[in-house]
């Protein structure tokens, strides 16, 4: 019975075969725009919040509060987090290790070609291996940094190969290369893996000390950001909660008027996404204004479809066949329109995303734009178009359904 | 040529048809009126920050041009690099700068009643305030009084300060206390609005009260503004200021630790990012206007079918191929002037509320503007959108053979 319907549907559907193709024409290049779209946008977003590096669910990062957006974490801050603290933090229960960081910025010179960029700090001794681990560091070209690497630096893989190379310098840097930063002669130990993030890719890392001696961050006993690492992550709300009491004493301010931050990665990341998610949904939104149009189409189609087969609809009614029956008949023939339009679309839309990261990872020679569509995605775009075929099919179908079988045999207008 | 190319029996034909099956017209106008809303409500707002820019750039004139030290990240975080008194004194003898003053600028923290927020803090030399001001767009003090030369413990303030639960949850009144960065401070003025959040924040003290509040910044500018005499171009001025402060600072060309940039030139580049991405999203906007066209061309290719017969009879009686085919792109050209029209009307709406949303949001700056070659262009284009999805149908109308037309079923 049920693939009777789908019969009859298919074939009224073949039958006026450039009608059909139009209304799909309208659902599939809807649908294909807000797949790319939505894509490109998942994908921008996942670029641009694994710039920040910091993984682990067993990390929490200190930071004096700033104005927002206001660059590298911690640069420039009002009132910085003072270096002892560092200690302090260690001391808590449940620390493993704790950390300050430094971010700079510095001019960086190869052949005689200059730009200026973030310099990090890597911490030293054994806080070093834990800092690693945490920022999965490892070197495609040479080898990390050690305590003894006084006039040594660690670059990102953009200075090896892709954007900051082809922009600013004639050849690639490589490990063992001599670099000026700031105009001092340093020798790059090697080169980072490429991490997708054009923060770390771009950056300058070097010792703590190093950073100090050559003034790149300020010998005033402050750091930018502390990072710490738990020991037992169940306990981690209330390792936050014992370094907020910590610094809220130091820092003399009352709960509430904390004018520090301290957070899990995840949570850093949180608001940033948010923000991006309200920019993607804004251009999704436009998007989806054209499917609603495609939707209108078929509404139009089926209207017109039950005007034609007036008659038809007629002879069906006057042999027993129940309104709901009609009803049913033309709601699967708009749902086909939608869902097949919707198929196309998918894969025209993955195409298009897919196609337009490649050409721009060519042109960029970064894969900061790159697609990013899951099973979700294409399984909610099919359900999606299935979903507005059907919703613009229900009138025409009630009309169809509520025909009057002697008018319509008469083929009344 | 005919001179003639439609005349009034044609129009009422139109109509009639269009009136006859009004669902399928209604729908095919509607689809067309959606794109037409979308696209002219973006590129109302696309205008109107153009609009606002150039304003600006006007109010602040063409003669200004600013030195910036190099930085990364937002501004005022990165103090590595900067400029000296030292260097401005010697820019001010270039040939060609008429005026000169150093900015600071640094992100502050400022509080009232226990409250604590963060912002930009400027600090202002007094003696080039008018000067200062008018490169700001011509921003003035709207309530209360501007800071005198080399005042101390006095402040003035962003608008924003006045509402309240915009910054702070009790607005600010001249006369009241506020701490930046741990320094009493009066407030006696505010500025009028600038449009965007940010700005509206901000926080101006005399450069002598900003080197209280942070000594380590004495005599380190970020920022440097300058006015060229009016007998130099202020691009040739650029040039000169960069070649000789970087060789008065011992620096190679392309290896400057500044940049010197005119007025106009950093306008420029931001109009240039905001037409990009406003013309993307009426990129996006489009593709609904492409949908729609399929929609009409579907609309019309049912019309020719249904009216098969009628233009064999047309053709029967005389109607030449190019009468026919006038005919049906006229209707679907129709179709499309009346979703055009309503689309205008529809946009005008969506645009103005969301100026006045985004106005309330603290942003005034996105306000959209409505000039009639945007309204006559859209009209226009949903014309040709229309017209132009009629064509192929109109010339599969135009070619049927008259008997086999006269004997279809």
């Amino acid at each position: 019975m049920l693939t009777d319907y789908f019969t009859i549907a298919l074939r009224s559907l073949l039958k006026r075969r450039l009608r059909t193709y139009l209304t799909m024409i309208g659902i599939f290049i809807g649908i294909a725009a807000v797949v790319s779209l939505i894509g490109l946008g998942e994908g921008l977003r996942i670029a641009i919040t694994s710039q920040f590096g910091f993984l682990g669910t067993d990390v929490l990062s200190v930071q004096a509060a700033n104005v927002n957006f206001a660059g590298a974490p911690g640069q420039g801050a009002p009132n910085p987090l003072k270096e002892d603290l560092v200690d302090q933090i260690r001391k808590i229960n449940n620390v493993e290790a704790a950390f300050g960081r430094y971010i700079g910025s510095a001019t960086i010179e190869f052949r005689d070609k200059q730009k200026i960029e973030f310099v990090m700090s890597v911490p030293d001794k054994e806080d070093r291996k834990i800092f690693e681990r945490m920022m999965n560091l490892k070197v495609q070209d040479g080898r990390l940094l050690t305590d003894q690497d006084a006039r040594g630096v660690l670059l990102g893989s953009n200075y090896h190969t892709g954007i900051t190379y082809g922009a600013t310098f004639d050849r690639p840097i490589n490990a063992g290369d001599k670099v000026l930063i700031n105009n001092k002669e340093f020798t790059v130990v090697g080169i980072l893996e490429n991490k997708g993030s054009f923060i770390f890719d771009d950056a300058i890392m070097m010792n703590n000390d190093a950073m100090i001696a050559e003034g790149i961050k300020a010998d005033d006993g402050t750091v930018n950001i502390i990072g710490v690492k738990v020991k037992d992550v169940n306990q981690m709300e209330q390792t936050q909660q014992d370094i907020e009491k910590l610094l809220r004493k130091e820092r003399d301010v009352k709960v509430g008027e904390e004018d520090f931050v301290v957070e899990t990665p995840q949570k850093a990341l949180e608001s940033l996404n948010s923000t991006l998610f309200a920019v993607q949904l804004f251009v999704t939104i436009i998007a989806v204004i054209s499917l609603v149009v495609g939707g209108i189409g078929i509404m139009n189609t089926m209207y017109t479809a039950v005007l034609e087969r007036t008659k038809e609809i007629g002879i069906m009614k006057s042999i027993g066949a129940k309104n709901s029956t009609i009803f049913t008949l033309f709601f699967i023939e708009s749902g086909m329109l939608g869902m097949v339009g919707g198929l196309i679309g998918i894969l025209l839309g993955m195409g298009f995303a897919y196609g337009l990261a490649y050409v721009a990872s060519l042109a960029l020679g970064s894969d900061l734009i790159r697609a990013s569509i899951s099973i979700g995605l294409i399984l909610g775009a099919l359900a999606f178009s299935f979903f507005f075929g059907t919703v613009f099919g229900v009138l025409p179908a009630i009309r169809a359904s509520k025909l009057n079988p002697v008018d319509s045999l008469r083929g009344a207008k | 040529m005919r001179l003639k190319l439609i005349n009034w029996d044609e129009i009422k034909y139109a109509l009639q048809n269009l009136m006859h099956r009004k669902l399928r017209s209604f729908l095919s106008i509607v689809s067309i009126m959606i794109g037409i809303t979308a696209v002219f409500t973006l590129v109302s707002f696309g205008l109107g920050i153009q609009d606002y820019v150039n304003t600006l750039a006007t109010q602040a004139g063409t003669d200004k041009l600013f030195i910036m030290a190099k930085s990364i990240g937002a501004p005022g975080t990165d103090t590595s690099f900067y400029l000296t008194q030292d260097d401005i004194d010697f820019v001010e003898k270039i040939n060609g700068v008429q005026e000169i003053s150093g900015m600071y600028m640094k992100p502050a923290e400022i509080s009232f009643r226990d409250q604590k927020k963060y912002n930009y803090l400027a600090g202002i030399d007094m003696n080039n305030i008018d000067f200062i001001l008018e490169a700001s767009g011509d921003l003035n003090i709207e309530v209360g009084k501007q800071l005198r030369k080399g005042e101390l413990g006095k402040v003035v303030l962003g608008y924003n300060y006045q509402v309240p639960d915009k910054i702070f949850a009790r607005g600010i009144k001249v006369g009241d206390k506020v701490l930046v960065d741990s320094e009493q401070l009066e407030v006696i003025g505010f500025y009028e609005a600038v449009g965007n959040p940010s700005d509206d924040a901000n926080i101006y003290v005399t450069k002598e009260q900003y080197e209280l509040i942070d000594p380590s910044s004495k005599d380190r500018y970020g920022y440097v503004m300058i006015r060229a005499a009016s007998d130099v171009s202020p691009k040739v001025l650029a040039d000169r200021i960069t070649e000789k402060l970087g060789k008065y600072k011992g620096q190679e060309e392309g290896k400057e630790d500044f940049t010197v940039q005119t007025f106009e030139d950093a306008i420029q580049t931001f109009n240039t990012v905001i037409t990009i991405i406003n013309g993307i999203l009426v990129l996006i906007a489009l593709i609904s206007l492409v949908v729609a066209s399929v929609n009409i061309m579907n609309t019309m290719y049912t019309a020719v079918l249904e009216r098969t017969k009628e233009i064999g009879v047309m053709k029967a009686v005389g109607a030449r191929n190019s009468d026919i085919l006038i005919i049906f792109i006229f209707e679907s050209g129709l179709l499309g002037v009346l979703g055009g029209i309503i689309g205008v009307g529809l946009g005008y709406l969506a645009a103005t509320t969301g100026g006045s949303i985004a106005a309330a949001a603290g942003y005034s700056m996105l306000k959209p503007i409505f000039p009639l070659t945007l309204i006559i262009g859209c009209i226009f284009f949903a014309f040709l959108v229309g017209a132009g999805s009629g064509v192929l149908p109109a010339i599969r109308a135009s070619k049927l053979h008259p008997v086999d037309s006269l004997r279809y079923e």
